[in-house]
């Protein structure tokens, strides 16, 4: 298990550094001159001798290589460079922002668990009644009604029709409804419909008759025997799901106007803050190989047949 | 088999529940607890960065009500006295300011000569902006609420561009101090600034002038214009602007929202490259600017919401009611001067190569989008190609790529005068002047203007200049569109103002 994780670190290390390099390149390959763009932020054009001033305090105008060799002694000095907009370390900013993202991720993720359970362990118990039906149609429903949608749906009926709920803002608990709920629907309806078909096709295994002549309840059954495996994929998709929504769900939190690391990041692109574009990859390949590495050990510790291969 | 269902049920209810609490639980409770007293909410679109007043953010600290300046602009866009109670021009590079007196910044401070020198100068230092506009050379306490400031040139916008937000006055002490918001000396001061979420202002209770009527007001910044104005509908927010326009019907219909509409200082217009071979010829340019559908546009794109542009500053300005030379000559009598014919298919070619041109336009303006392909259609119905590009970022487009025409919107006299804009986007030699349109006789009457102090004076060449510019056509001027402000009804007081950042004042008030 030593050994596992190690390896594991190790990917993670170079996964990062070959994928920082990468948008180094690419972020100054790209168009864009961020002294321009931060200069006519408000449409008023810049003079050439303010565009000159900015590049060289931006550094902009040092060689590329030279560019990249400070970034990195930013990157190791714990900065992670100065943005370009705030004129704030780069890790503050993104620091600042994390927990707000966090609870959208954590609330979305509960909200995509429990319909995932509610509606997969219920359509499985029920195959081909009507609950099933009406699971059917919710994953369908889910997959392909688009998230912003959804959202000025939700915001139009809870804030404006009945104002049960704020429809912006992170001041109080309330305001984390709606985004959560639209950011968990759409996977969780879906993977309901996975748990469901693995469910089924488990409830027919040998193990599971095994058990019912055994004598062993439905319910223990189904929760023992049958979830515990038919769990083990839906893993990786929730653990995927969790790092993308870790990474910032831009729309979701444009559209709420929820301070967190998706909306951003957006703006960061728009301004080619190009030190907080790049923290800001640090940081979600960081998230994403983590939390694979975190599904990997799951997956060991709840198939023991992985732990001897 | 039944009781297992139903524990099985229960366990899923229990689950759900367990969720549901856990969901709740999950959010912090952010600190925004409003005080006792009438307090205002309102939307804007861009959250700033950072507070500091002479950062790239100095619009939106001023767009709250916390920051003055020396001069602030009327409702007519002149000049006139807010922290610099008079002025005087000693010489043409010199003149001499009397500071209001008792005027205490929002730490407690008074506010003096040299804290206002102290305060320019760091504009200057910390923003080249500032510099452009205001040229200064040097600046003298003459007394305790006296100064005067040199410039490097004859610059008779002074007065004007010390309206720009750059030149917020503040105590310099707290601009730097992690521990405290900076202190300025609007109606309004900082409480609370919760980075791209909100801001919070509360009555300054020491100011210098008319005692705010609010106690609070909390500024929420978003971004998405249908979020807006959702909040505006579900009472979330009291006043929002920049509506999008196709949001305004939804809002008009509702009884407890009133819309209101300010002509903005922006221009939308279409630019030509004169470096481009088809467009060097004013010809050209002349046929593209007599097929564009401006009154169209305005009715039916902009909904009525924006006057049709004749020149490049709005016409609520002194200087900006200038006449369009409406072409005499019709599109076939231009066209066939140059030598070109309509082939077969009724497309202009000379030459065998048809009259086919890259227009370039940019999503962050849809309006300007819907603009182009209206354009496009007309143009091709006179028997000219056009090929629409959508760029990202449109300033690197125009510099880097080959182009004849492209949309291109810019706020044209941002502090009420045109001097600034004049210079920097028309001289020959500035490199914000993207159509390459080269003019010694606007250079001359550019440089006669930064000489003239004298108002009429000043605005006869501003639109002598634009006079200039209708005559070569460097660009089509299309529309001048108007900012679009939803505020419920119980808001008395909010000015639609064409200035953007006077939004928030003193004697704006909300009636429960």
């Amino acid at each position: 298990m030593i050994r596992f994780c190690c390896e594991r670190i190790f990917q993670l290390i170079v996964v990062m550094f070959c994928v920082s390099t990468f948008t180094f390149i690419l972020l100054r390959l790209s168009p864009g001159d961020p002294a321009s763009i931060l200069l006519s932020m408000n449409d008023v054009p810049a003079s050439e001798e303010a565009l000159t001033n900015l590049r060289i305090e931006l550094g902009l105008t040092e060689s590329l290589w030279s560019q990249y060799v400070q970034w990195l002694i930013d990157v190791f000095t714990g900065q992670w460079g100065t943005s370009y907009v705030s004129k704030e370390p780069v890790i503050d900013e993104l620091l600042r922002r994390l927990p707000a993202t966090l609870e959208l991720a954590t609330a979305g993720l509960l909200v995509m668990v429990s319909i995932t359970f509610i509606m997969g362990i219920g359509t499985a118990i029920f195959s081909n009644g009507y609950l099933d039906r009406l699971g059917q149609f919710m994953a369908l429903l889910g997959s392909s009604i688009p998230s912003f949608w959804l959202a000025f749906i939700l915001i139009y009926i809870f804030s404006v029709q009945y104002g049960w709920l704020p429809p912006m803002g992170r001041s109080n608990w309330k305001n984390l409804v709606l985004p959560a709920v639209t950011l968990g629907v759409g996977m969780g309806t879906v993977y309901a419909r996975v748990l469901r078909a693995n469910m089924i096709e488990l409830m027919n295994q040998n193990f599971v008759k095994a058990a019912k002549a055994r004598g062993l309840s439905k319910s223990r059954i189904l929760v023992f025997q049958v979830l515990k495996h038919a769990f083990l994929p839906i893993v990786t998709m929730l653990g995927t799901s969790f790092a993308f929504m870790l990474g910032g769900s831009i729309i979701i939190e444009s559209i709420f106007a929820w301070p967190g690391l998706g909306k951003y990041i957006i703006d960061a692109i728009s301004l080619r803050d190009y030190p907080v574009i790049q923290g800001y990859v640090i940081f979600a390949s960081f998230l994403f190989v983590s939390i694979h590495i975190l599904v990997d050990i799951i997956y060991v510790l709840l198939d023991p047949r992985l732990r001897v291969s | 088999m039944k009781g297992s269902k139903k524990h099985i049920a229960l366990a899923i209810a229990s689950f759900f529940l367990l969720t549901l609490v856990l969901t709740g639980c999950a959010t912090s409770n952010v600190p925004t607890d409003i005080a006792s007293g009438k307090t205002m909410k309102v939307a804007f679109p861009w959250s700033p960065a950072s507070l500091d007043p002479h950062g790239s953010n100095s619009w939106e600290v001023m767009r709250s009500g916390t920051g003055e300046t020396l001069v602030r602009l009327n409702d007519q866009l002149e000049p006139i006295r807010w922290l610099a109670k008079e002025w005087k021009q000693e010489d043409e590079t010199s003149w001499v300011f009397k500071l209001e007196e008792q005027v205490n910044f929002h730490n407690g401070n008074a506010m003096d000569a040299n804290s206002v020198k102290e305060s320019l100068l760091r504009s200057l230092e910390k923003n080249q902006k500032a510099n452009d506009l205001l040229q200064i050379e040097e600046i003298e306490v003459l007394t305790a609420n006296e100064l005067k400031i040199v410039t490097k040139k004859p610059n008779s916008a002074l007065i004007a561009h010390l309206a720009d937000p750059s030149t917020i006055i503040v105590d310099v002490t707290t601009i730097e101090d992690k521990n405290t918001y900076p202190a300025s000396t609007g109606a309004f001061k900082i409480k609370q600034f919760n980075k791209d979420e909100s801001l919070l202002v509360e009555r300054n209770e020491d100011y210098w002038g008319e005692q705010a009527l609010l106690s609070e007001v909390k500024i929420n910044y978003i971004a998405d214009g249908n979020t807006r104005l959702l909040a505006l509908q579900s009472g979330e927010v009291d006043a929002a602007t920049d509506i999008p326009i196709d949001n305004i019907s939804i809002l008009e219909k509702d009884e407890k929202i009133e819309v209101l509409t300010a002509p903005s200082l922006r221009t939308h217009m279409l630019l030509f490259n004169m470096n481009s071979p088809l467009f060097e010829v004013v010809n050209h340019r002349k046929v593209i600017d007599r097929v564009i559908p401006r009154g169209e546009i305005v009715s039916k794109v902009m909904m009525g919401h924006g006057t049709v542009a004749n020149s490049p500053f709005s016409d609520i300005l002194p200087f900006g009611k200038v006449e369009r030379n409406e072409e005499k000559q019709s599109i076939e009598q231009l066209m066939t001067q140059g030598g070109w014919q309509k082939n077969s298919i009724g497309i202009w070619e000379k030459q065998g190569k048809p009259f086919e041109v890259t227009m370039l336009s940019f999503p962050q303006r849809p309006e300007l989008s819907v603009m182009a392909e209206i354009i496009q259609g007309r143009l091709v119905n006179e028997g000219i190609k056009v090929n629409i590009r959508q760029v990202e970022n449109i300033d690197d487009a125009l510099e880097k790529e080959d182009w004849d025409l492209s949309m291109y919107s810019m706020l044209t006299a941002h502090t009420g005068d045109p001097q600034y804009f004049l210079n920097v986007f028309y001289r020959s030699d500035s490199q914000a002047n993207v159509s390459h349109y080269v003019s010694n006789s606007l250079d001359s009457t550019v440089n006669q203007l930064n000489e003239t102090t004298e108002i009429t004076s000043r605005n006869q060449l501003a639109v002598q200049a634009q006079e200039t510019i209708n005559a070569d056509l460097p660009q089509s001027f299309i529309v001048h569109p108007k900012t679009v402000f939803g505020v419920r009804k119980e808001v008395q007081g909010f000015i639609p103002d064409p200035i953007e950042y006077y939004y928030i004042h003193s004697q704006i008030d909300v009636h429960e």
